[in-house]
């Protein structure tokens, strides 16, 4: 999920620049000296998923596990996203460096959102809550994700619905088998290192 | 296979009353301190989904969009790729001049990703395609390349002066009589037949090759083992620096 370079016009770059810059200072702040490898992990883990393809029917959808960074990570999800998302753009072309603000925003501020929504039911409620809770924080990363990438389209003159349907329809299921992939790995990583889902805030 | 050995082997290792759900969520700093078993965690997460990539078939999905375009016979073709090879269906194509930027049409792919035009000027091309959600990408066809399909360079020059130099014969061989008039304008004939033969099994021979490079193309676009490998090889990097400013500040 990222808007390629020379779409966007220049008041939304730089807005979207500036709200990932602020993210980013937020997280860096909130970095405690054990949660740096952890970051460092769900960073590569989010480089990485962009990559995996999920064949699904006609065609195939991709993960972006935002959601699964958001919920472990909170704040710290927007320079652990960022520094992803550069070497995405550095290595594959995707995205590219003037759009990174506008892309690190819409992917980091869905997976803040999905920590503030689902952390504290993911780490205090039992298996079946844990895992409902870390369902829908995978699907709010997408969705909200998908979202965002509609309401930066619009600049460009497209019909916001229209987009909004569009990107929505298409991230559908990538919002099912992201919130599936997102249940799974937070229950394993409950089960054998619980204190990993505590953030300091 | 590799995660259940590894959570085995890792629920074995864990104070049987950590293993209870929510039961000391939190675990005391000399825990964290212990070791990181959950960025190992993690690790394995990540390996899973390295091995998942290389394991799927990966069919399609946006990301990026490429484009691949030559002329031909006077008109240009245009196809559109999403990184793995999907057609870029329905995608808006602009076609602009690339030396002043001015735009002289457009249209949109059909099924297949596929769009062609007459080409409306001989002069560089520069084709914009817009798929839906944000992708885009541009490719240029060189002045050359259009003049060559346009028939205004070449062979095709040649051609031309052949014809012109017949036609120069022609006309002074006229008064003679009608049986050099024929002769002269057989000739003409079979320059043309014989470039249209020559045209017929270039296409023939080359498209194969277009094909290739086709191909060629759209593998190199995919991310190899090596960009992958190294942007976690970065990362990595990146965490041991900040660890490092860190643990200076600490100390």
């Amino acid at each position: 999920m990222h808007i390629s370079e020379g779409i966007l016009s220049t008041p939304v770059l730089t807005a979207g620049a500036a709200l990932a810059m602020g993210g980013v200072a937020l997280g860096l702040k909130r970095m405690d000296y054990e949660k740096i490898p952890e970051v460092a992990v769900l960073s590569s883990a989010f480089f990485v998923a962009s990559l995996i393809h999920v064949p699904l029917g006609p065609t195939s959808v991709h993960l972006v596990l935002n959601g699964l960074v958001g919920v472990l990570l909170g704040w710290m999800a927007f320079p652990s996203i960022l520094v992803a998302l550069a070497l995405q753009a550095l290595l594959f072309q995707f995205g590219g460096f003037t759009v990174l603000g506008v892309n690190t925003f819409n992917m980091a501020a869905p997976a803040v959102a999905s920590y503030y929504l689902f952390n504290l039911l993911v780490r205090r409620g039992n298996r079946a809550v844990t895992a409902v809770a870390a369902f829908l924080s995978g699907a709010l990363g997408v969705g909200g994700g998908a979202f965002l990438i509609a309401l930066s389209l619009v600049t460009t003159g497209e019909e916001f619905l229209s987009v909004a349907r569009l990107v929505f329809l298409a991230h559908l299921p990538v919002m099912l088998i992201e919130g599936i992939i997102t249940s799974f790995c937070v229950l394993f990583l409950k089960k054998v290192k619980p204190e990993i889902l505590e953030v300091g805030m | 296979m590799k995660k259940s050995e590894v959570r085995s082997q890792k629920s074995g290792g864990i104070p049987k009353n950590q293993r209870f759900f929510g039961a000391e969520d939190s675990g005391t700093v000399h825990e964290k301190l212990k070791g990181f078993r959950g960025w190992q965690a993690s690790i394995v997460v990540c390996i899973l989904l390295l091995t998942a990539y290389c394991l799927l078939p990966s069919t399609a999905s946006a990301h990026r969009v490429n484009v691949y375009a030559y002329a031909e016979d006077g008109k240009v073709f245009v196809e559109g790729y999403f990184v793995d090879g999907t057609k870029a269906m329905n995608s808006l194509v602009e076609v602009f001049d690339a030396g002043t930027g001015q735009k002289l049409l457009e249209g949109k792919t059909n099924k297949e990703g596929l769009f062609s035009f007459r080409i409306p000027r001989l002069t560089a091309l520069r084709l914009v395609l817009t798929a839906s959600m944000g992708h885009k990408n541009d490719y240029i066809i060189s002045r050359e390349e259009v003049a060559e399909a346009l028939g205004q360079s070449g062979v095709n020059s040649q051609e031309a002066e052949v014809r012109s130099q017949t036609g120069l014969a022609e006309s002074s061989k006229q008064r003679t009589g009608q049986n050099d008039e024929v002769a002269a304008e057989r000739v003409v004939v079979s320059s043309k037949e014989i470039e249209q033969v020559v045209t017929k099994v270039l296409d023939r021979k080359l498209q194969s090759i277009k094909n290739i490079l086709l191909k060629m193309q759209q593998e190199a676009s995919r991310p190899g083992m090596t960009e992958i490998i190294g942007g976690i090889g970065y990362i990595m990097g990146i965490m041991g620096i900040v660890l490092y400013f860190k643990s200076r500040r600490n100390t």
